[in-house]
């Protein structure tokens, strides 16, 4: 905190050190700084490309300049301008729910859209020469009322970067950042533990929508012009850069590039005609080569001066609501078909007490399959699912998992650059934070008696210093099924989770199974090859072979079926 | 004499996980070596390994008397190892007729006619996207085109998988002549007749190691079950 | 038949036409490797500065076809090669790349050439009769040359045995390697070929267009909004998002203005992209 103050008093100081001219290039780079933040939270944090901030950037130059023609000195304007930023904000939060809509990747069609907005909004500023004056622009802005000198203006800029910095970091330390951050990685696990990905893209989006507005809003009483050119290719390119070279998986990545690059380019542009092929050069070098950036050369010196976070103490996190009693789920007559291979066969099962059901059969038997479709990830031609008598067609995935549905993957799916703390977090967050909770930094320290119970077996659960890529193949199974646990559902669903575990894990592995259906009552439904653990911890046995359910019974009963048998050993007809 | 393919301790997996810990067997001129298990346990991942489709991270293989290990796939193709995938077996937006003759010389089906008579399923479909046919009717299709490549080494990965039974007969009957005219071949199955129809030897894989090896004569079935069985 | 309506459909086949070859580029190397090529457009204006060039310096109009492959198909290789190929596993960084190329070509272009406007005049000027309508030679040319050359490709990729072991690459990448086909040779030659189709592309609409260093972004967005609504299969669904895309560009415009064409051809995008993100016909 310390430093970051400082680092603010040597901003605004600035112009008694550089003199006044210097001060309002500065000013403006802010300006494009405070921009290339929302690139930054967009791409580098949360995983997709915008191609075209010059919209939203334009948008709200356009807005404000002309509510300071209109309504020059009036008080007025201390709610419109802001409002002029928000309007860029609510813009792009608009088409990034348009846009994210579909399960899965969205990526290029995204950057494309963008691209395509920024260009139609240059044509649109370059045609509707009634409101914005044309390809020549709105001219005589006048500056924002009572600051007049070039300092002034810089003084203005530097604050607005600054609360921009903070709030972004704010964003960066609240759930919300953690969740974007997991987004990046792995979109369909953050899916997976009830959070609409899709909305919170477009959030993203939209927080950097009104980072390009506060820039807009601001450059139009600094210019005094706005052109069209703002809304159009260039800025949205630029920022881009700026963005990437100075760093995008930095908080101030884009800021160090917006202001050095872009000096430099205002300074080199005109004398070396080759200065703007070198920047595409070194662009492409970084995105191959260097993805961290300038800023990259700071993170060692970073590391040796800064501290291992301190230990928090825990926060309770509130109970889950749930409905009492056993989980009940039924199945009947589900048809699955993709493309022209039917993948489920009219698969009817039901689950009715708690206890832990294994679900066998050979490969190609729909077994993963059969656990997509009851995440919603996999529709069904026919046949109903309902979970507790609510029928579950057509919810989305993340709704589903809120019901209290919980999943484990058969290749540990957790969140490798982030913290166990935060992977940890974010099962916790699961199906209990409302929207609102997810922009507060305490919930970062969330513990449940769950967790501490988990933690009491396994300590490593607890560390936040490590990152989850950090820990062994068997540890990243047991931190997946814990963070499966901590969503506390009603009807967990395992896919191989003793995958890869040596003899010891596996036996811990058990362990925990057992007391999640024992002490929690959860009903837990596995699936496994590896019938030494079917024998050990099935209550119940599903063997499902093309698609449908063959047999079911105790174990011993399924040992015993002559159809299993055949299909395990080969039959002869 | 050297076996034509022979592979010992190897190690291999995906990501840090390594599912096959430690397997060695061999093979030779005219032999079927049968790899037995259920599934999950690595039998697809050894022939991955064999392949060369995944990297051993410990271990060698030697083909022929020369290690191969560091060869890729298509360079140990060009040795004489012919592949038939477990999963995606065929191409399926190319014809019957092109997934048979796509890396063989000419167009020309002559050389399948023995083949065809055993299936003529594949003779009437050869206008057919390969995308249209069932998952056993690939199979055949992946299986006739890696036995029309006639090279010294064919590795089958459960061939039988969703094959009528009438058809695995003939399999195994033309298997039977490959090996006659010294073909070596390993193939994985987890259907023990089929496996008993052409296996010389046995190699039985649990949990990623070798549960049992030897000779036909020197294995019997009830052992073989215990592995298969639920 | 009335002359009028000759006419208007001698248009929209014009309009189909230019769309589609300018979109072909694109399409087969999005279709058959994955990736999207977001300098597209900027090997478009490649060729059509090579046009401009041949025309300066006074050759034959058609000198310009073989200086653009060459130029393209260099390009190409050299991008496949160095750019791509490292990314081919992480299709989101392959789109960063070849922004950041696109933005590189469009430089030079600018450094090269200045940002001004070049205007070329048609190699085949004058008009012909159509069935009672008067229509341009050129823009006539135009049409017959990309319906042969789209058949001519059609034809290769479905006969030819490369061809076909391209498609089986595009299909099933591990299958082929397998099999022993060369993926890597065969990935490099059909990036070339995308690109020389850009560029020879670009070398027929010069004519047609102020040719200058921001003429690419029009064309890699119409190419993609294009491969969107018509998918990434087929050749009839080229034609068919040539023809949506165009068809309503043309009609919005001509009620409201460019600006509306453009808004519909965009919105019309994002409605395909959430009905069909394959587009109309889906790969078969």
């Amino acid at each position: 905190m310390r430093a970051a103050s400082a680092a603010v008093l040597a901003l605004l100081l600035l112009p008694f050190a550089v003199g006044d001219f210097w001060a309002y290039q500065l000013g403006l780079l802010y300006l494009y700084a405070i921009a290339a933040l929302g690139i930054g939270l967009c791409w580098g944090r949360t995983g997709f490309l915008p191609l075209g901030q010059g919209t939203f950037f334009g948008l709200a130059a356009y807005l404000s300049g002309l509510a300071l023609i209109e309504l020059d000195g009036s008080a007025w304007l201390i709610v419109l301008l802001p409002l002029a930023a928000c309007a860029s904000g609510l813009l792009a939060f608009l088409i990034g729910v348009l846009v994210f809509r579909r399960r899965g990747e969205s990526g290029p069609y995204f950057s494309m859209i963008t691209l395509a907005l920024s260009l139609l909004a240059y044509q649109v500023a370059n045609n509707w020469e009634s409101v914005t004056g044309g390809f020549n622009g709105l001219k005589g802005i006048p500056g924002l009322p009572g600051l007049d000198s070039y300092t002034a203006a810089y003084e203005v800029a530097a604050v607005a970067l600054a609360v921009s910095a903070f709030g972004v970091a704010w964003l960066y330390r609240a759930p919300l950042g953690v969740l974007w951050a997991a987004l990046a990685h792995n979109e369909r696990r953050v899916v997976l533990f009830g959070f609409d990905g899709n909305r919170l893209k477009a959030v993203a989006f939209g927080v950097s929508g009104l980072l390009a507005g506060i820039g807009g809003a601001l450059y139009a009483p600094q210019q005094g012009l706005v052109t069209p050119q703002l809304c159009g290719f260039g800025l949205s390119a630029d920022l881009v850069i700026w963005a990437a070279v100075g760093g995008r998986f930095r908080l101030l990545g884009p800021v160090l590039g917006a202001v050095l690059i872009g000096a430099l380019t205002s300074g080199l542009r005109d004398r070396f005609q080759f200065w703007e092929i070198g920047i595409a050069i070194v662009f492409i070098a970084v995105v191959l080569l260097f993805p961290q950036g300038l800023i990259g050369i700071f993170t060692p010196l970073e590391r040796r001066l800064g501290r291992r976070p301190a230990p928090a103490a825990g926060i309770a996190a509130p109970a889950r609501r749930d409905p009492g009693g056993a989980a009940k789920l039924l199945v009947e007559g589900v048809h699955v078909r993709v493309g022209e291979v039917t993948i489920l066969d009219g698969l009817s099962l039901a689950l009715e007490r708690p206890g832990i059901y294994c679900v066998i059969g050979p490969n190609g038997a729909g077994k993963t399959s059969t656990f997509n479709m009851l995440s919603g990830e996999l529709a069904a031609q026919a046949g109903r699912v309902s979970f507790d008598g609510r029928p579950l067609a057509r919810l989305a995935t993340h709704r589903i998992v809120r019901l209290g549905i919980g999943r484990k993957f058969q290749i540990p799916s957790v969140f490798p650059a982030l913290s166990i703390a935060d992977n940890v977090a974010i099962a916790l967050w699961s199906a209990r934070a409302t929207r609102l909770d997810l922009l507060r930094p305490r919930l970062r320290r969330w513990t449940s008696p769950v967790f501490e119970a988990l933690v009491a077996r396994y300590p490593f659960l607890a560390d936040a210093g490590r990152t989850a890529a950090e820990l062994s193949h068997g540890e990243r199974q047991i931190l997946e099924l814990s963070m499966a646990l901590l969503g506390e559902p009603r009807l967990l669903l395992l896919d191989e989770p003793c995958a890869g575990l040596s003899p010891q894990e596996t036996a811990q592995v058990i362990a925990v199974i057992r007391w999640a259906s024992e002490r929690r009552g959860a009903t837990v439904v596995v699936i496994e090859h590896d019938m030494s653990l079917v024998r050990e911890l099935a209550d119940h046995v599903f063997v499902l072979h093309n698609g449908s359910l063959l047999a079911e019974g105790t174990v011993s009963e399924i040992q015993g079926n002559v159809a299993v048998k055949a299909i395990y050993v080969g039959a002869e007809k | 004499m050297s076996a034509r393919l022979s592979f010992e301790g190897l190690v291999g997996g995906y990501g840090d996980v390594s599912v096959v810990r430690g397997i060695s067997g061999a093979v030779d001129a005219g032999e079927v070596l049968a790899v037995i298990g259920r599934n999950g346990v690595g039998k697809s991942t050894l022939m991955k390994l064999l392949f060369g489709q995944l990297p051993c991270r410990e271990g060698s293989v030697r083909f022929e008397g020369r290690p191969v290990k560091r060869l890729e796939a298509s360079q140990r193709r060009g040795l004489g190892m012919s592949y038939c995938p477990q999963e995606r077996p065929v191409f399926d937006d190319l014809s019957v007729r092109d997934n048979l003759t796509l890396m063989r010389p000419d167009r020309g089906l002559a050389a399948f006619a023995p083949l065809f008579a055993r299936f003529p399923i594949l003779a009437q479909r050869l206008g057919q996207h390969a995308g249209t046919l069932s998952g056993g009717e690939k199979k055949i299709l992946s299986f006739v085109r890696g036995l029309a490549e006639a090279q010294p080494l064919l590795l089958l990965d459960e061939p039988s998988e969703g094959v009528q039974w009438e058809n695995v007969v003939h399999m195994a009957e033309l298997i039977g002549a490959a090996k006659a005219a010294g073909t070596s071949l390993v193939v994985v199955e987890q259907n023990l007749a089929f496996a008993e129809l052409i296996a010389d030897r046995y190699l039985v894989i649990e949990q990623g190691q070798v549960a049992l090896d030897g000779r036909r004569a020197e294995v019997e079935r009830s052992q073989l079950l215990r592995y298969l069985h639920v | 038949m009335e002359p009028v309506l000759v006419a208007q459909a001698l248009n929209a086949l014009y309009g189909i036409a230019s769309l589609a070859i300018l979109a072909l580029g694109l399409a087969v190397v999005l279709g058959l490797l994955g990736v999207l090529n977001l300098a597209h457009g900027e090997l478009v204006m490649i060729g059509a500065y090579c046009a401009y060039v041949v025309q300066a310096q006074g050759w034959p109009y058609l000198y310009a076809v073989p200086l653009a492959l060459v130029v393209c198909g260099v390009l190409g290789y050299v991008v496949e090669r160095w750019l791509v190929r490292p990314l081919y596993q992480r299709p989101f960084d392959t789109l960063v790349v070849t922004w950041g190329l696109s933005l590189l070509l469009r430089k030079c272009a600018e450094a090269m050439f200045g940002l001004g406007y070049k205007s070329l005049t048609e190699p085949i000027g004058g008009t012909v009769e159509v069935l009672g309508a008067t229509y341009p030679r050129y823009r006539l040319m135009l049409i017959v040359v990309s319906v042969l050359v789209l058949g001519a490709l059609v034809l290769w990729y479905g006969r030819s045995r490369t061809g076909t072991r391209i498609k089986a690459m595009a299909g099933n990448p591990e299958l082929a390697r397998a099999l022993g086909i060369p993926v890597r040779r065969y990935a490099s030659a059909t990036f070339v070929v995308g690109t020389c189709l850009a560029g020879l592309a670009g070398v027929m609409i010069a004519p047609l267009a102020p040719v200058q260093p921001f003429m690419g972004l029009d064309h890699i967005l119409m190419s993609f909004f294009v491969l969107v609504v018509g998918g990434l299969g087929s050749v009839g669904g080229l034609l068919t998002g040539s023809a949506v895309i165009g068809g309503s560009n043309s009609i919005v415009s001509a009620l409201s203005d460019s600006t509306g064409g453009y808004f519909c051809v965009l919105l019309l995008a994002i409605v395909f992209l959430w009905l069909r993100p394959r587009g109309i016909h889906a790969r078969s």
